[in-house]
C-alpha cells in the first residue's frame, strides 16, 4: 500500500433521495432503508448520510498521523445537505422561529453492539425551546424535549450539549465515528470476523412533530387487522399527539376513520403506502406515522406482530391476493399457530374489547362463563337450579369443596398455585384462578363473567369461545396445499403435518 | 357430646355427605350415626336431600358453640405451638401435592411416568412418618381428632397399593382431603380463622 493510498480520502456526504442508488456498504443499514423507502415514493423525513468511507478515512488517516479529524470538505457537505433539509421542511437549524431539530444515528452495513445510539432533538437551544413552546402551545413539552435531548447527548457524547447547534452536530458526529473503535464494537467484530477497515455511516434526519400546528397528529396503521388478519386496515389516530403517545396505548386515541374524516387526502395516501409496503415486503406491515401541518411522514415500518388467527388468515389471504406463493405462505404458518387456533380460546379480537374485572394466577386451565356467587350454599342451590356458577371466595375452606365441585370455575382472592383451592380444582378439572387480590371479587357477585383460567383473567360478560370452527375454510385450504405438494404425512392432524413440513424444510 | 360435635363437624367439613360415608369418616357405628342424624334433622340442625345430609345455619351455630366449649377445656397455648410446627409440614405437603399434579410446576402430570409418581409417593411416605409424632402429640391435646392417624394411614396404604386417587382426590378421604380438614380443625382449635391465616400466608 503506498503512502498516497493511505492518505487519500474518499468519504463524502450524500443526500438521500428517490433516485439514490448508493449501496448498503456505503450508507449503512439505516440510511439504506431510508433510501429504499424514498425509492418506493414513501414520504420519510428528509435525511442525509455521512458515508461509511468517512469513518474509514477518519480512523485510517488519523491512525497514521496520530490526529483524527474530519476533513473540511465533509463539514461543507454536512452544511449544504442540512440547508437542503431546511428548505424541504421550511425550517431553520437553530432558528428562533420554526426551528429544525434533527436526529443523529450510527449505522454500519451490519448492525453491531457497542456503536453509538441515537441522539434525538439535536439543535436545541434556549431560543429553539421557546419557539417549540410557542409552536406547540405547550411549555412543558418543549422543556421535556430539551431535557431528554440534554440527557441523551450527555450520556452518548460525554459532555453536556454546547449552546451552538452546529457544534452539537459536530460533537455528535465525532461521537459516532469514535464509537466504531469502542472496545465493545471492536470485540464484536473480532468475534464475528468482520473487518475493522469498514466503518459506520452517520445518518442525520429531520425530526417531525405531531403536536406542532393545525392538522397534525400521530398514529399507527396495520396494513391488515393484526387480531383477525382481515384485509381492512386497522389503526389509531391521535390528533395533536407526539410520536410515543399512540405507541404507549393512550386511551383517547381515535379509530383510523377519524383521520379519513379530518384529513382525507392524508388518509388515502397512507392506505396507498400501506399497500405499496405490503407488496414490497410481502407481509403485514405495522407503520408508525406522524402528520405535521397536513404533511404525512412515515417514521417506522416493520412486519406486524399478530395473533395466530391473524397469521393463518392473512397468509391464506395473501396467496389469494397474489402476494405470496403457497410455499411462501406455508413457510409462515406453524403447527403451533394451528394448535392455538383449534384449542378452545378467546379471540384477541374479542378480549380486546372486553373489560377485565380481575386477574390472578392460573391454577387449573379452562374457559368458562357463569354467574359469580360468593356463598357456597347459594352456589349449590343455583347449580341445582340449572345455572352455571362461578364460585368466588376469599380463600377456600374444606366446607367449600362440595360447592367447588359443582361450580363451572373457581376464583380466590388469596393464595398461590400450591394453595388448597388450586390442588382441589386441578384434581377435579375445575378451571381455577387464585390470588386475584384481597377484596377483588366480592363486588362481582351476581355478574355474568367469562373466566380464562389458563391466563388467569376474569372478563365481564359472556364471551364467545373460539375453537377453530370459524377458521375451518382457511385450515382446509392449508391442508389442500400440503396435499398438493405431497408432504409425506404420518399424522393426519394439520398441526402435526405442518410440523413435519417445517422439519423437512430444515437444511 | 364428643360424638355430636364430631358428627356435626364432619357434616360441616364435607358439605354434603351420605349417612354411610359419614359413619366411615367419623369412625362411629353406622346405627349410632344414623340415629344422631335423625335427631339433627328433627332439631333443625341438618337437612337431607337426595340421600345426602348437610348442616343448616342453626346446625353451624350449634357446632360453633360446641367448639367454643371444647376450646375452653383445652391447653390452647400447647396447641398453638403444635400449630406452628404443623405449618412447616404443611408447606412440604403442598409442594408434594403440586409435584403430584404438575411436572415442572406447569405441565399436568398425566401419571404415565411410574418412576416420577413413585418418587412423589415415597416422599409422601417420608413426610407421613416424620409428621406422625407431631400428630400423636396433637391427639393428646385434642383427643377428638383421634380418628386421623388411622385415616391417614389408610389413604397412604391405598396410594402405595396403586390406587392413586387416594393421594389428592377431593370429596373422598384422600391424603390431601384429610390434611386439609385437619388443618381446618387446628385453625379452629387455636381460635384462628382461615381468612386470618390466609393473610398471614399460612393457609394458602
Amino acid at each position: 500500500m503506498t503512502a498516497d493510498a493511505l492518505t487519500e480520502v474518499v468519504g463524502r456526504v450524500v443526500g438521500l433521495g428517490a433516485r439514490g442508488d448508493h449501496d448498503r456498504e456505503t450508507l449503512g443499514g439505516k440510511a439504506w432503508s431510508i433510501q429504499n423507502m424514498l425509492r418506493l415514493g414513501i414520504p420519510v423525513p428528509p435525511a442525509f448520510a455521512i458515508t461509511t468511507e468517512v469513518c474509514g478515512d477518519y480512523h485510517r488517516v488519523g491512525g497514521e498521523s496520530g490526529h483524527r479529524t474530519v476533513p473540511d470538505h465533509v463539514w461543507d457537505g454536512v452544511r449544504s445537505e442540512l440547508n437542503i433539509i431546511e428548505e424541504a421542511t421550511s425550517r431553520g437549524f437553530g432558528a428562533a422561529a420554526r426551528p429544525l431539530l434533527v436526529s443523529v444515528r450510527s449505522g454500519a452495513a451490519t448492525s453491531m453492539p457497542g456503536m453509538m445510539d441515537t441522539v434525538l432533538n439535536l439543535g436545541m437551544t434556549d431560543a429553539v425551546e421557546d419557539a417549540l413552546a410557542a409552536e406547540s402551545g405547550d411549555v412543558g413539552f418543549a422543556a421535556d424535549t430539551r431535557a431528554r435531548f440534554a440527557h441523551q447527548f450527555t450520556a452518548i457524547v460525554g459532555h453536556p450539549p454546547p449552546d451552538d447547534p452546529w457544534q452539537q452536530l459536530r460533537d455528535a458526529v465525532y461521537a459516532v465515528l469514535d464509537s466504531w473503535q469502542s472496545p465493545r464494537a471492536t470485540a464484536y467484530r473480532d468475534s464475528r470476523g468482520i473487518s475493522d477497515a469498514g466503518g459506520t455511516a452517520v445518518t442525520v434526519q429531520a425530526m417531525v412533530f405531531g403536536n406542532l400546528g393545525a392538522d397534525s397528529g400521530t398514529g399507527v396503521l396495520f396494513s391488515r387487522n393484526p387480531l383477525t388478519g382481515d384485509r381492512a386496515p386497522y389503526g389509531e389516530w391521535l390528533p395533536g399527539g407526539q410520536g410515543e403517545d399512540v405507541v404507549s396505548g393512550r386511551s383517547d386515541a381515535l379509530v383510523l376513520d377519524e383521520l379519513a374524516a379530518q384529513l382525507p387526502s392524508v388518509h388515502s395516501q397512507l392506505l396507498h403506502i400501506a399497500d405499496v409496503l405490503e407488496r414490497e415486503e410481502k407481509d403485514v406491515q405495522d407503520i408508525e406515522f406522524t402528520v405535521e401541518e397536513g404533511r404525512l411522514w412515515l417514521l417506522q415500518c416493520r412486519s406486524a406482530k399478530r395473533t395466530p388467527h391473524a397469521a393463518v388468515h392473512s397468509a391464506v389471504a395473501m396467496v389469494d391476493d397474489g402476494l405470496l406463493t403457497t410455499d411462501e405462505a406455508l413457510d409462515r404458518i406453524t403447527g403451533d399457530q394451528v394448535r392455538a387456533l383449534t384449542r378452545p380460546h378467546l379471540d384477541e379480537a374479542t378480549t380486546d374489547r372486553a373489560s377485565v374485572l380481575a386477574t390472578g394466577k392460573p391454577a387449573a386451565p379452562g374457559i368458562r362463563t357463569g354467574v359469580v356467587v360468593t356463598d357456597p350454599d347459594v352456589a349449590e342451590e343455583r347449580t341445582d337450579a340449572g345455572e352455571d356458577v362461578i364460585l368466588a371466595r376469599p380463600t377456600t375452606d374444606p366446607d367449600d369443596v362440595a360447592a367447588m365441585s359443582v361450580s363451572v370455575a373457581v376464583l380466590t382472592e388469596l393464595g398461590g398455585s400450591t394453595s388448597h383451592a388450586a390442588v382441589v380444582c386441578r384434581e377435579m378439572a375445575v378451571p381455577c384462578v387464585v390470588g386475584c387480590g384481597a377484596g377483588s371479587l366480592t363486588g362481582l357477585t351476581g355478574r355474568i363473567v367469562t373466566v380464562d383460567a389458563g391466563r388467569g383473567i376474569v372478563y365481564d360478560g359472556a364471551l364467545p369461545v373460539a375453537d377453530g370452527v370459524q377458521e375451518a375454510p382457511d385450515l382446509d385450504t392449508i391442508m389442500h396445499w400440503l396435499d398438493e405438494i405431497a408432504v409425506p404425512a404420518t399424522d393426519p392432524d394439520l398441526a402435526a403435518r405442518l410440523d413435519e413440513y417445517h422439519q423437512s424444510r430444515k437444511p | 357430646m364428643t360424638v355430636e360435635l364430631n358428627t356435626l363437624q364432619t357434616l360441616r367439613l364435607k358439605g354434603r355427605i351420605s349417612r354411610s360415608d359419614l359413619a366411615t369418616s367419623t369412625a362411629v357405628d353406622p346405627a349410632v350415626v344414623s340415629a344422631l342424624v335423625d335427631t339433627f334433622i328433627s332439631d333443625g340442625l341438618a337437612t337431607e336431600a337426595n340421600g345426602r345430609v348437610k348442616p343448616t345455619p342453626s346446625g353451624r351455630e350449634r357446632l360453633a358453640s360446641l367448639l367454643d366449649a371444647e376450646r375452653a377445656e383445652l391447653d390452647v397455648s400447647e396447641l398453638d405451638s403444635a400449630y406452628h410446627e404443623f405449618d412447616s409440614y404443611n408447606v412440604e405437603l403442598k409442594v408434594l401435592m403440586t409435584r403430584w399434579q404438575l411436572k415442572d410446576g406447569t405441565e399436568p402430570n398425566d401419571h404415565s411416568d411410574g418412576d416420577y409418581d413413585g418418587a412423589v409417593v415415597a416422599d409422601l411416605r417420608d413426610l407421613h412418618e416424620r409428621f406422625s409424632p407431631l400428630l400423636d402429640r396433637i391427639l393428646v391435646l385434642a383427643p377428638r381428632l383421634r380418628r386421623y392417624p388411622g385415616l391417614f394411614a389408610s389413604a397412604l396404604a391405598k396410594v402405595e397399593a396403586g390406587d392413586s386417587s387416594w393421594f389428592a382426590r377431593p370429596i373422598a378421604d384422600s391424603y390431601h382431603t384429610l390434611w386439609f380438614e385437619l388443618h381446618e380443625e387446628l385453625i379452629g382449635l387455636t381460635g384462628r380463622t382461615r381468612a386470618d391465616e390466609a393473610v398471614a400466608g399460612r393457609a394458602l
